[in-house]
């Protein structure tokens, strides 16, 4: 194996491209740095750039997101590495960092790429969708999402058949199966972390019959559904096709439940599902919305009276934890809680049910650090060694974190650290630059 | 004259093609006048699409581009800025607004929306034929930058300016920095105390030579605008016999950090001020940091059983403030932990309305229930009372938590868990004309991706003007603030756009009418040729047109929407 290095100078390195990464790494940019920006999917934008709408704006999500992606790829300052990992950060001195980085092939060649999707016409293989969340399927060859960026093919390789189909009908010839993994040795003066978060894995919690129960679906799959990009063009159960008419909300999914390891709350699922209720409200007028709830956390500007704006439209709020789910013949489920209002054991048919499932965080940037270097709190998110006084600070100097990398948080209050974070990152190369 | 148009009429997503016929828009405007290339597109803002139209403005020769889609305050300058990459001035852009003006507007109603698509695309190619280029005016930044505002949040602000090596006027009212921190013990998430904290950063703040601290002052007025701000600051005497200072600071931009005021509960408001035992939370956290010994004392009593209500002055049903105050959950649970902690034989029951110790504060709800604290909770229809009954002061409430049982506590005090409100002095708002949300705190330009920006260029907003914050939450705040306002000024050149209302001192015989109408005060007299005429603050317009339409002989005109392209359009509006 070819482990040559070719070596990159940049002002700043931003681990994550998703809105935490992207704000702080415009912001840096802004101000004169070069700054490149490593992200691990095929695509900029995080998870921010698949949701459909966002709380309590309602402001379309893709259309908010999109032109800062756009803005962010084409600034002069900032170089973009998709597809690729930073494996190995050391620190040799103060202002100066050296990361190891990999970049993996998309055995595409993005800058003759026209997204004209013949490729995926011609691909025959198929398999789940991981940006529709595996409500729809895709090729092995194909455009990630339709406002993905970079917006150009690539080939899964895993799944790949090396059938040559698509290669014969690109009409670019942009399709190379002869690319290979490359390495890159990068010096930095300063890092961001914005590693993001990982959603809550159902199958961890069987009761609810995540996996199993075909009508039962998570919280990002209904984001997709809803979304303007969404697969069905309508809104459906997965088993059989039917538009429901009865969907239940299961908030606190893996969230504040120490039997799943996970106490804390995860700050925004309260939110999420309640703008999913209104949006469902919308598409689906004569379908009933049930939220079941342990407490209904509607705090930041403008939450409490969106909370209060579901309610007057007729989304039913139940206060019970849902002990258990139940499949019916027919496909339709039976959720059994106890309804506290009503102190007495209840249970509840519905025709679909969406698991509002919470934030966990991504334990893989603590590895990219030597032993114990990166500290983490009991949760394995990168510990904020000063909570109070410089949140986005950690425990190594010149290295800082943005977004839910640290803690779950919304999308404001991620834009709120990128912007704490990248404004001490400059902070410290003013500080630290040779005179 | 433009004569090679280009049209893209966006489906954005589904957001309008699920109600206007795209495709239907584009057939009855592509043989219109001057349009040489008429296409629709998924999403006109995506990075692809942005690729496609600088390719078609060079290969078809375009000389004015016009997009269809959303409102222009979401992508006007992001469609400039492809005009620009194509060689054109941003100028000659044209925004039409099919989205939130038609399919969102007539959803019930798709081929009226599909009629009214087609209207104001062709309205918009009719003011494109006029589009003239323009160029935006540029001038120097002060490199000074004004915090107002010494809590923790302004102080902060100020650090992280003069870490960037800017100069900073700190500027505070009180006679002391560090706000409502500065008066905290043992604070949530870390247990240091909010003196400390308070202490640490001001400490820090005073090694630095490039900070100038002024407390015990207030600004008085402001003049001038992004870049060039000149801030009147008053000094209050220190001692009795001193003279009150004046100064002048010029700056270039400034971060506006004023904080939030405590709720104050209204006479008898859950019995307070009615019972001596009924307390707010800062009195509570107070009282607790300051009192030593064994057992908690108030006004000499002994207290054991504490009953703290919350959501006093938040989540008003019937009054003003509905939205939540986001903090005091949090910290209201931590000061009932302290409390049991510090003393012996502490009772704490706690009446909510559903407790939101959101992220990783719920771990300490949970040590709180660890302790043994009690929880009740109502819902905001039957909120708990408070009341005396022989000489012993009573919590009731209906508790949800137990089949709406009627419960009654007697507590010793009553702690009454009061939220923030927006500061009852608003002369700073007023000052810069700042804008307020429904809930009365400042408002951002974005609520998800821009906010500490405001809608008057040079000034951000800080900690918990914008709405109620806890101290990470602030300090995130200050330093995002910190970074935008340093982004102003750190190239030292502004721009500012050349889209301002210009007057013909021919027509123009001063009656004043124009600057009444001005918001921004932007609007001034002067002598031409011994003739007294309106002058326009190229710098401080903001191309509003309030101007405009009020003047008597028609002497104003607003550059980019002359009579000329406004009448095209609405002849086109109205049917051709």
């Amino acid at each position: 194996m070819n482990e040559e290095r070719e070596v990159l100078n940049y002002d700043a390195l931003v681990v994550g491209g998703g809105i935490a990464g992207g704000e702080a790494a415009l912001n840096l940019a802004n101000t004169g740095y070069k700054v490149l920006l490593v992200e691990k999917d095929r695509s900029l934008g995080g998870k921010m750039i698949l949701l459909s709408k966002v709380f309590p704006t309602l402001d379309c999500s893709a259309c908010i997101t999109t032109p800062k992606v756009s803005e962010i790829a084409r600034h002069k300052n900032i170089t973009i590495f998709t597809e690729s990992e930073v494996t190995a950060i050391v620190k040799k001195s103060e202002n100066n960092f050296t990361a190891q980085i990999t970049k993996k092939p998309r055995y595409v060649r993005v800058e003759d790429c026209t997204a004209c999707q013949l490729c995926e016409k011609a691909c025959p293989v198929s398999v789940r969708d991981e940006y529709q969340f595996g409500l729809i399927g895709r090729k092995a060859a194909f455009i990630p999402f339709s406002i993905a960026n970079p917006k150009a093919a690539a080939i899964d390789i895993e799944n790949c058949t090396l059938c040559g189909a698509c290669e014969k009908v690109c009409p670019t010839h942009c399709i190379d199966f002869t690319m290979e993994t490359k390495y890159y040795e990068l010096h930095a003066k300063t890092v961001v972390l914005a590693t993001g978060f990982n959603l809550f894995d159902p199958l961890l919690i069987p009761r609810y019959g995540y996996g199993q129960y075909k009508n039962v679906i998570t919280s990002m799959q209904m984001e997709r559904e809803i979304a303007p990009t969404r697969p069905f063009n309508t809104i459906l159960r997965p088993g059989d096709g039917k538009v429901p008419d009865r969907i239940a909300y299961v908030l606190c999914t893996g969230s504040r439940d120490a039997t799943v390891g996970n106490p804390i709350c995860s700050q925004i699922c309260c939110m999420y599902s309640i703008k999913q209720a209104q949006l469902l409200m919308g598409a689906l007028p004569m379908a009933d919305v049930t939220i079941y709830y342990i407490n209904i956390r509607s705090f930041g500007k403008g939450f409490e009276e969106f909370y209060q704006q579901a309610k007057g439209m007729g989304v039913n709020f139940v206060k019970g934890k849902i002990g258990k789910i139940a499949e019916k013949e027919n496909g339709d489920l039976i959720l059994r809680y106890e309804d506290i209002n009503e102190g007495v054991v209840r249970e509840a048919e519905h025709d679909m049910v969406v698991l509002s499932v919470g934030v966990k965080s991504n334990p893989t940037v603590g590895k990219i650090f030597g032993r114990g270097e990166l500290k983490l709190d009991p949760f394995n998110f990168v510990a904020q060694e000063d909570l109070l006084g410089s949140p986005s600070k950690t425990s190594i100097d010149g290295v800082f974190v943005a977004g839910t990398a640290s803690a779950p948080m919304d999308i404001p209050d991620s834009i709120l650290s990128a912007g704490s974070a990248s404004s001490e990152a400059i902070s410290y190369l003013i500080q630290h630059q040779e005179l | 004259m433009k004569e090679r148009i280009g049209v893209y009429i966006c489906h954005c997503g589904g957001n309008i093609s699920d109600y206007v016929d795209v495709e239907r828009v584009r057939q009855a405007v592509e043989n219109d006048r001057g349009v040489v290339l008429a296409k629709t597109t998924v999403f006109a803002c995506s990075d692809s699409n942005q690729n496609d139209m600088v390719d078609d403005i060079k290969k078809h020769n375009l000389d004015g581009v016009i997009v269809a889609s959303c409102s222009p305050k979401l992508h006007l300058a992001t469609f400039r800025s492809v005009t620009e990459r194509g060689d054109l001035n941003k100028y000659t852009y044209v925004h039409t607004n099919i989205r939130e003006q038609a399919s969102w507007a007539h959803s019930d109603d798709k081929i009226g929306a599909t009629e009214k698509a087609i209207l104001l695309v062709k309205a918009a190619i009719a003011k494109s034929r006029y589009a003239e280029p323009l160029y935006p005016n540029q001038f120097e930044a002060e490199k000074t930058i004004a915090v107002i505002g010494a809590g923790i949040s302004g102080m902060k602000a100020a650090v992280s300016l003069s870490d960037k090596n800017t100069s900073v006027i700190l500027i505070e009212k009180e006679n002391k920095v560090g706000g409502h921190t500065a008066t905290w013990g043992p604070l949530a998430m870390s247990d240091e105390k909010g003196s400390d904290l308070s202490h640490r950063i001001y400490s820090d703040l005073l090694q630095r030579d490039n900070v100038t601290v002024l407390t015990g002052s207030e600004v008085i007025s402001s003049k001038g605008s992004i870049g060039n701000f000149t801030l009147k600051v008053r000094k209050r005497a220190q001692q009795a016999g001193d003279p009150v200072e004046t100064m002048e600071f010029n700056v270039g931009s400034v971060v506006v950090a004023t904080g939030f005021d405590p709720y104050l509960p209204k006479a008898g408001e859950f019995g307070f001020s009615s019972y001596e035992n009924v307390i707010t939370l800062p009195d509570f956290k107070h009282l607790i940091d300051s009192f030593s010994g064994k057992y908690l004392e108030y006004r000499g009593k002994r207290i054991n059983r504490i009953a703290y209500i919350y959501c006093v002055g938040s989540r008003q049903v019937d009054g003003e403030n509905r939205y939540c105050s986001r903090y005091c959950c949090t910290s209201v649970i931590h000061a009932a932990i302290q409390a049991k902690k510090k003393f012996k034989e502490i009772y704490n029951f706690h009446f909510n309305r559903g407790i939101r110790t959101y992220g990783k504060q719920e771990l300490l709800y949970a040590e709180s229930l660890q302790q043994g604290d009690i929880y009740l909770q109502s819902f905001e229809d039957a909120p708990p009372q408070v009341y005396a009954e022989n000489g012993k002061t009573k919590v009731k409430i209906k508790d949800v938590l137990t089949k709406e049982k009627e419960l009654e506590i007697e507590a010793d005090l009553v702690v009454l868990v009061t939220g923030m409100v927006p500061r009852a002095d608003n002369s700073i708002g007023t000052m810069f004309k700042l804008p307020k949300g429904r809930d009365k705190f400042f408002n951002e330009v974005h609520m998800k991706l821009r906010p500490v920006e405001t809608v008057i260029d040079g000034i951000t907003i800080a900690g918990t003007c914008q709405g109620p914050k806890n101290i990470v939450e602030s300090v995130n705040s200050a330093l995002s603030a910190a970074a935008k306002s340093y982004s102003y000024i750190s190239k030292g050149m502004l721009e500012t756009e050349p889209i301002v209302a210009e007057v013909n001192t021919d027509l123009c015989a001063w009656c004043g009418k124009c600057a009444e109408a001005c918001p921004f005060d932007a609007i001034g007299q002067k002598d031409v040729n011994g003739k007294q005429v309106a002058v326009i603050n190229n710098s401080v317009c903001k191309g509003c047109g309030m101007c405009a339409p009020v003047c008597p002989p028609d002497a104003i005109n607003l550059i980019n929407y002359s009579s000329e392209e406004i009448m095209s359009m609405i002849e086109q509006l109205a049917g051709g």
